[in-house]
């Protein structure tokens, strides 16, 4: 656990009061975002995402892989997270912690829920063998918000991939129903910021995350923090996420 | 992968290069902000990233050595890097590759300077196609000269194998599947010293002359992309 | 026999120059032949050579003055973090300057976790255990301001030859500084939007340090943006 200084939190705060953010930023307003499709050949898709300074690569794989019992006629979808050591010093080697496991699910939860991938069409021999589409999102560099960072190369490395050259591909192409876009916002005292940046990351009480597919509909949230959201707020959050989301959809270049 | 017929044919590799001549090579230096140190490198369609932090407080406490630095290091592959999905983690291979990397770095650095502290290297391979850790080894050298961390002098890599009884220099991934041998070798170059020295496969003692006649050679051109790299950094519009 | 120019860019292992010189940091000597260590630029002087570092982690020097975080306290006193790999510990005694008796006094009540405090740098051993102390400084815990840090190598950039870039950034800036030797920095300045404008100047030094001709170019930023203050 790092120690915030004292000086930090109250400059932080003190800005706040006068509406203001460390970094110039409005209170709903992104840092610079950029996408960057089909970095990594060896994947099936793949994209680099900067947000600020923060910087996400994801990339897709599809295997063939057992069914799940209950399910012997869907593929399967694994989203997996990697917070690398070389991300940021507080990051230790070795298996996935609390943290690197909720980033996942959250992402995870975004895509399954928004049911973007057409999983229903991913046998190959029902009961026996199926499609697997594995995400992998490897952090690069944190500085701040890599729930969104990372939500958003995920759907843009969906959008990048390309299916294997395999007769038991039964799909046209990779297709994709919608496109999930999470956006999240900090609470510190009594007011949400859009996209923290770290230093606002390590004196917030709280965190909202939104995702929403182009239809405004909500299909994954997640609380974290210590603190806690009124439902004021969180009706306020919801108004902001749903339109800033579809300005970071845009991104994608899916049309 | 089916094996190819030739991997040489009238004097050319199967992708047009000369037995002497290695892949493109690219070298940033920098890219990350919060690490202390850090470097892209892109060798052929290998891409590796490097990152250092340090010199830092050492965890756990009681690991740290009193009286000198502790060097540590970490390859790992991303699951995406290669054909088949790799499972995330280390697994006997990258723990034997950062062990490598590690003592090859080490004979430039000053450990002394820096008692019970811990500097660590990481590097990830984002993308693989024989070569990772030569690779690795450049992006890694650059990275902790972009740290300030005092070194005697950079290292740089290269691998050397040989292919239809050809030795050939840096090798891409069919030469290193399909062919005889696979040499990886690092050296601090300005002194022709050897700081990593690794072999399978078939040599002569002839052939192995010329392979290490080939990563001098490989090795000089890469010290200066590394060069390069450092210095072009440090250009900046006023 | 030199074999760089005065502020020349070298990078570790390049040879800058051969014979009997006294050499100081960023370098190292094997037999007659001196050695860059660091990317850093040459500075050749008759007698002495050095390589001035462009980045690099702080590391304690007694005298220093630094800028601290309290990240553990003691009944003897705490444990501050100094932007270091080594930490510093500052006994209550030292830090109050006077006899201290720990069963009836709290160190809570003067320091406690989070504050942000400038110290001295009062001794290092070899195996680098870093002893703090109110020392010179006296000036405690820093309250309001903005801290900022930036690369420990380039500090002496933002002093300037004889304190010259300090007193444009306080007096054209319109601000006061406090410059800890760790890389360190906190501002003071009226408003949010003048402090902003020191941290770009500031995060500026960090980039072009290495670039002659800097304090002129800074003074110029500065008194630009003050017109346009003005004009607003």
């Amino acid at each position: 656990m790092e120690v915030v200084s004292r000086i930090k939190k109250d400059y932080i705060m003190s800005l706040l009061q006068q509406g203001k953010r460390i970094d110039g930023r409005a209170f709903d307003q992104f840092r610079s975002v950029s996408v960057e499709k089909g970095i990594i050949q060896t994947a099936n898709g793949s994209a680099l995402v900067k947000m600020g300074a923060t910087q996400v690569l994801v990339g897709v794989k599809i295997g063939k892989g057992e069914p799940f019992p209950d399910q012997p006629e869907e593929g399967i979808l694994v989203v997996n997270a990697e917070l690398l050591p070389l991300a940021s010093p507080t990051f230790e080697p070795g298996p996935p912690d609390e943290d690197a496991i909720e980033l996942a699910r959250v992402v995870d939860r975004g895509i399954r829920e928004s049911k973007c991938l057409e999983l229903e069409k991913m046998a190959i021999v029902p009961g026996e063998e199926v499609w697997t589409v594995f995400i992998d999102i490897y952090v690069l560099d944190h500085d701040g918000n890599l729930i969104d960072a990372s939500a958003l190369a995920a759907i843009a490395a969906l959008a990048d991939t390309k299916p294997p050259a395999d007769e038991a591909w039964k799909l046209q192409g990779f297709p994709l129903r919608k496109y999930p876009v999470a956006v999240t916002f900090a609470k510190i005292g009594d007011q949400l910021l859009l996209d923290p940046n770290l230093e606002e990351e390590q004196v917030m009480d709280a965190r909202l995350t939104m995702a929403f597919t182009e239809d405004g509909a909500l299909c994954a949230m997640q609380k974290g923090g210590k603190g806690y959201f009124t439902r004021e707020e969180v009706e306020r959050a919801f108004q902001i996420a749903k339109q800033k989301s579809a300005e970071l959809r845009r991104l994608l270049g899916v049309g | 992968m089916q094996k190819p017929e030739k991997l040489i044919i009238d004097g050319r590799r199967l992708d047009g290069r000369a037995p002497d001549e290695m892949r493109p090579l690219k070298i940033i230096a920098g890219p990350l902000q919060r690490a202390d140190g850090s470097a892209y490198v892109e060798l052929g369609k290998n891409k590796v990233l490097a990152a250092v932090y340090g010199p830092r407080e050492m965890h756990p406490k009681h690991e740290a050595e009193p009286d000198q630095c502790i060097l540590r290091c970490r390859y790992s592959m991303a699951p995406f890097s290669v054909e088949e999905r790799k499972k995330p983690g280390p697994d006997r291979r990258s723990i034997e590759i950062s062990k490598v990397i590690r003592e090859a770095l080490e004979p430039v650095l000053f450990l002394e300077l820096y008692p019970r502290a811990v500097i660590d290297v990481f590097i990830e391979v984002l993308q693989a196609d024989a070569g990772t850790r030569t690779a690795g080894i450049n992006a890694a050298a650059v990275a902790l000269a972009d740290a300030g961390i005092p070194m005697k002098d950079l290292v740089s890599a290269i691998a050397v194998g040989k292919v239809d009884g050809t030795v050939v220099l840096d090798l891409n991934k069919e030469e290193d599947q399909f062919g005889e041998t696979d040499m990886p070798v690092a050296m601090i170059v300005r002194r022709k010293a050897i700081t990593l020295l690794q072999m399978d496969g078939h040599f002569t003692e002839e052939e192995f002359k010329q392979a290490l006649d080939f990563a001098f050679k490989g090795c000089e051109q890469v010290f200066e992309a590394q060069r390069r790299a450092l210095k072009e950094k440090y250009v900046v519009k006023v | 026999m030199i074999l760089v120019q005065n502020r020349e860019l070298v990078i570790p292992g390049q040879k800058i120059a051969e014979g009997k010189y006294k050499i100081k940091e960023g370098v190292y000597k094997e037999g007659d032949e001196i050695f860059a260590a660091v990317v850093g630029l040459a500075e050749i002087s008759d007698e002495t050579i050095k390589v001035i570092p462009l980045e690099g982690r702080y590391i304690p020097k007694e005298g220093d003055l630094v800028i601290g975080v309290v990240i553990d306290v003691h009944a003897w006193g705490w444990v501050v973090d100094i932007n270091s790999p080594y930490t510093g510990n500052l006994l209550f005694s030292d830090y109050l300057e006077r006899k201290v008796d720990p069963v009836r006094e709290n160190p809570h009540k003067h320091l406690t976790l989070g504050d942000v405090v400038a110290l001295q740098v009062k001794e290092v051993n070899e195996r680098k255990y870093v002893l703090l102390e109110s020392g010179k400084a006296g000036l405690g815990r820093l309250r309001g301001g903005r801290m900022v840090e930036i690369s420990p190598m380039k500090i002496p950039r933002v002093r300037g030859k004889k304190g010259s870039m300090l007193k444009v950034l306080q007096d054209i800036g319109g601000c006061r500084l406090l410059v800890g030797q760790n890389g360190r920095i906190v501002i003071w300045a009226k408003t949010p939007e003048r402090t902003a404008v020191i941290v770009e100047a500031l995060k500026r030094i960090e980039r072009e340090a290495h670039i002659p001709g800097l304090t002129d170019r800074i003074r110029l930023m500065l008194e630009g943006r003050n017109v346009k203050d003005a004009e607003t």
